[in-house]
């Protein structure tokens, strides 16, 4: 008789089942545990990539928006320089002051 | 049971074998490979350089966005559809742009390097929609607001930081940061997220500087000298502006001047018309430099207020003959008469008679001829001054000196010294930039610094109550109703090989105001004023000048009248 057949049909056989199904419920759970390990990186590096590209996305917004800023400093500064001005004030009907006076009020 | 655990270490072994492999044994190899690959610099669009702006904060040069542009030339189909449409928007020729897009011999080629912001959409569009071989990067141009408004005081700088003013001189400071960094990146060359997640990217745009210059001030003594140049028809000029109680340079023109958002296109032969007059071009300040020798005379106390001497016209010593410049004999004269006469003969008698050479060049030394200001700008210079331990200084040099013959100052240097009479015998270090504005919001000002006291409150005090006679008792030209005025005029002979020019001269007047407590300096020097011969005078050309633009200071400053008019 094989260590098998008697393995199946004797009180040995059932003690070293019990042992088997420890060992089984041990792998089951540590399979388990792994998977919710890697179930757990998977979503931290996909939250990673998610964010990051988030940065990435706010790095370029953030470059273009200070493209715009610059673009617009320097039309407010073409607006406001002392040709575009003077230009603006004598289509104003201003004109430059010649003739400065300064009014001296005595003391009271 | 046993069967499946052989079946599992059939196959896990080959596995663990092939990791072992390619993480262990082979690992230089593939990481080599992946480096290939995949490792590439990367990087965020070039922040902006820093801008520069006027005492008031008004923009003076800005940044305007602008992308260059370049092709993937492997990947262009038809060249000269591409180049019909591409030619107007990149400014070029459809011929030479066709040409460039037909290369072989290159993956990529430029096709345009400063294409405007507007320009750069349409063609980010055209990328988008059907050519994804453009390629954009973006970029910066400098924007002058002001056009050459105080051109030789911002300059500009190429990349190595080599170049003129302010721009070249605070290079590193205004050059921006670029977010550069090398490592993993996809197919688009954006970085991987494990890359990005170590923080290398950091880009700082360049620090922003806030200048002493006022932009009003500047544009009118610019029109001013510009004015005045067509009048007198000289070949250049300088009109210098300055705070002696701090050192603040409020204005500076200078003629020859360029633009500097086309220095880039001017030829080699142009290319002098960079350096800057007022800090790098010396000259013989002539009869204005008589009241430093006045000054250092007084402040020795080798002389009184009582002082004087007698003038007989000619002065001969060191183996020349000093004239006064309209040839005649003055008689007795105190310092007063000296200056209001401007009489070469009793500054010449001052050095050689009274404070001998040793005295009278630490004094030159004390202020500051012949050494750099220190002004925050590229490509100062030193001035000539000829020392009696130099090989080439004679007694005659002692007395031509006193009246500012054979000593060369640049214009910043004769503001600077003067200042210190202004300024009851402090002299101030003169600066331009006023303020530092970092990128991370942080605000340095600059401190005002003397160089030194080269004479005592009471020389200087003395001298300017001299100079404002001067002006009130003789330069009618350079008076302003209501204010008290101090100056000197200066018309000094051009050396030229062997000797002095005898028809060229340059002409100048330097003078502050409002006494008692001076607000500026002004220098005004015109070089070679192409008049009638018996006007070529300091007092003719250049007193004017400083009158008008001293009269458009007060109203500019908002300086109230200091003395009732017609008090003078």
């Amino acid at each position: 008789m094989s260590v098998a057949w008697q393995q199946s049909t004797h009180g040995v056989q059932r003690r070293k089942e019990q042992i088997n199904q420890v060992t089984a419920r041990a792998f089951v759970v540590s399979i388990v545990l792994a998977t919710l390990l890697m179930g757990g990186y998977l979503a931290l590096g996909a939250a990673n990539v998610r964010l990051s590209n988030e940065v990435w996305s706010l790095h370029n917004a953030m470059a273009q928006i200070q493209r715009d800023n610059s673009r617009l400093e320097t039309e407010i500064a073409r607006l406001s320089s002392i040709p575009v001005l003077q230009v603006r004030s004598v289509a104003l009907g201003f004109a430059p002051a010649e003739s400065i006076d300064y009014l001296r009020l005595g003391t009271p | 049971m046993r069967l499946i655990t052989v079946i599992l270490v059939i196959f896990l072994v080959p596995i663990l074998g092939r990791l072992v492999w390619l993480q262990v044994i082979a690992r230089a190899e593939w990481k080599e490979e992946n480096d290939l690959l995949l490792d590439r610099p990367y990087g965020l669009p070039a922040p902006p350089p820093g801008v520069i702006m006027d005492r008031n904060g008004d923009l003076l040069v800005g940044n305007s966005p602008t992308y260059v542009v370049g092709a993937e030339v492997a990947l262009v189909g038809d060249a000269l559809a591409a180049a019909q449409e591409l030619a107007p928007l990149l400014g070029r020729d459809v011929a030479g742009l066709q040409a460039d897009l037909s290369v072989t011999d290159r993956r990529w080629v430029r096709l345009a390097w400063a294409v405007s912001g507007e320009a750069g959409k349409r063609l980010e569009d055209i990328k988008a929609d059907k050519w994804y071989w453009l390629t954009l990067e973006p970029t910066w141009e400098r924007y002058y607001a002001e056009g050459d408004l105080a051109s030789h005081t911002i300059g500009f700088s190429n990349d190595a930081g080599y170049g003129y003013g302010v721009e070249a001189f605070h290079h590193r400071l205004i050059k921006p940061q670029p977010a550069m960094a090398q490592g993993s990146v996809d197919a688009a060359s954006e970085p991987f997220p494990d890359e990005l997640a170590q923080g290398k990217l950091r880009a700082f745009a360049g620090t922003d500087l806030r200048l002493t210059i006022d932009r009003t001030i500047q544009a009118f003594v610019q029109g001013e000298l510009s004015r005045a140049l067509a009048e007198y028809g000289a070949y250049g000029g300088t009109i210098l502006v300055m705070n002696p109680r701090t050192g603040e340079i409020l204005a500076v023109a200078s003629s020859p001047a360029y633009d500097p958002a086309r220095q880039s296109q001017y030829p080699e032969s142009q290319r002098n018309l960079f350096v800057d007059p007022s800090i790098s071009v010396p000259y013989e300040p002539g009869s204005v430099f008589k009241v430093i020798t006045a000054a250092a005379a007084v402040d020795s106390g080798r002389i009184g207020r009582d002082w004087s001497y007698f003038d007989s016209g000619v002065l001969e010593y060191g183996g020349v003959v000093i004239r006064n410049s309209d040839r005649q004999a003055h008689g007795t004269q105190d310092l007063q008469g000296l200056l209001s006469s401007s009489l070469n003969v009793g500054a010449a008698t001052l050095t050689t008679q009274v404070l001998g050479a040793d005295l009278f060049y630490r004094y030159v030394r004390a202020f500051g001829f012949g050494q750099l200001t220190g002004v925050d700008l590229t490509a100062e210079v030193a001035g000539f001054v000829h020392l009696p331990t130099d090989w080439d200084w004679t007694d005659s040099t002692l007395a031509t000196n006193s009246f500012g013959q054979g000593i060369a100052v640049t214009p910043l240097q004769m503001v600077t010294a003067v200042s210190a009479l202004a300024n009851h015998g402090t002299m101030m270090a003169p600066y331009v930039v006023a303020e530092r504005r970092y990128p991370d919001g942080s605000v340095v000002p600059t401190t005002p610094r003397a160089l030194g006291q080269p004479i005592s409150r009471e020389t200087a005090d003395y001298i300017a109550e001299l100079m404002g006679h001067n002006v009130a008792d003789r330069y009618d030209k350079a008076r302003v109703p209501g204010y008290g005025m101090a100056g000197k005029s200066g018309t000094a002979q051009i050396p030229v090989s062997g000797g002095y020019d005898p028809v060229e001269v340059v002409t100048s007047f330097i003078g502050f105001g409002p006494l008692p407590e001076p607000e500026f300096v002004i220098l005004v020097k015109l070089d070679r004023p192409q008049i009638e011969p018996y006007l070529r005078w300091g007092t003719q050309t250049a007193a004017p000048v400083f009158q008008s633009v001293a009269a458009r200071l007060f109203v500019l400053l908002g300086i109230a009248p200091t003395e009732a008019v017609g008090e003078q």
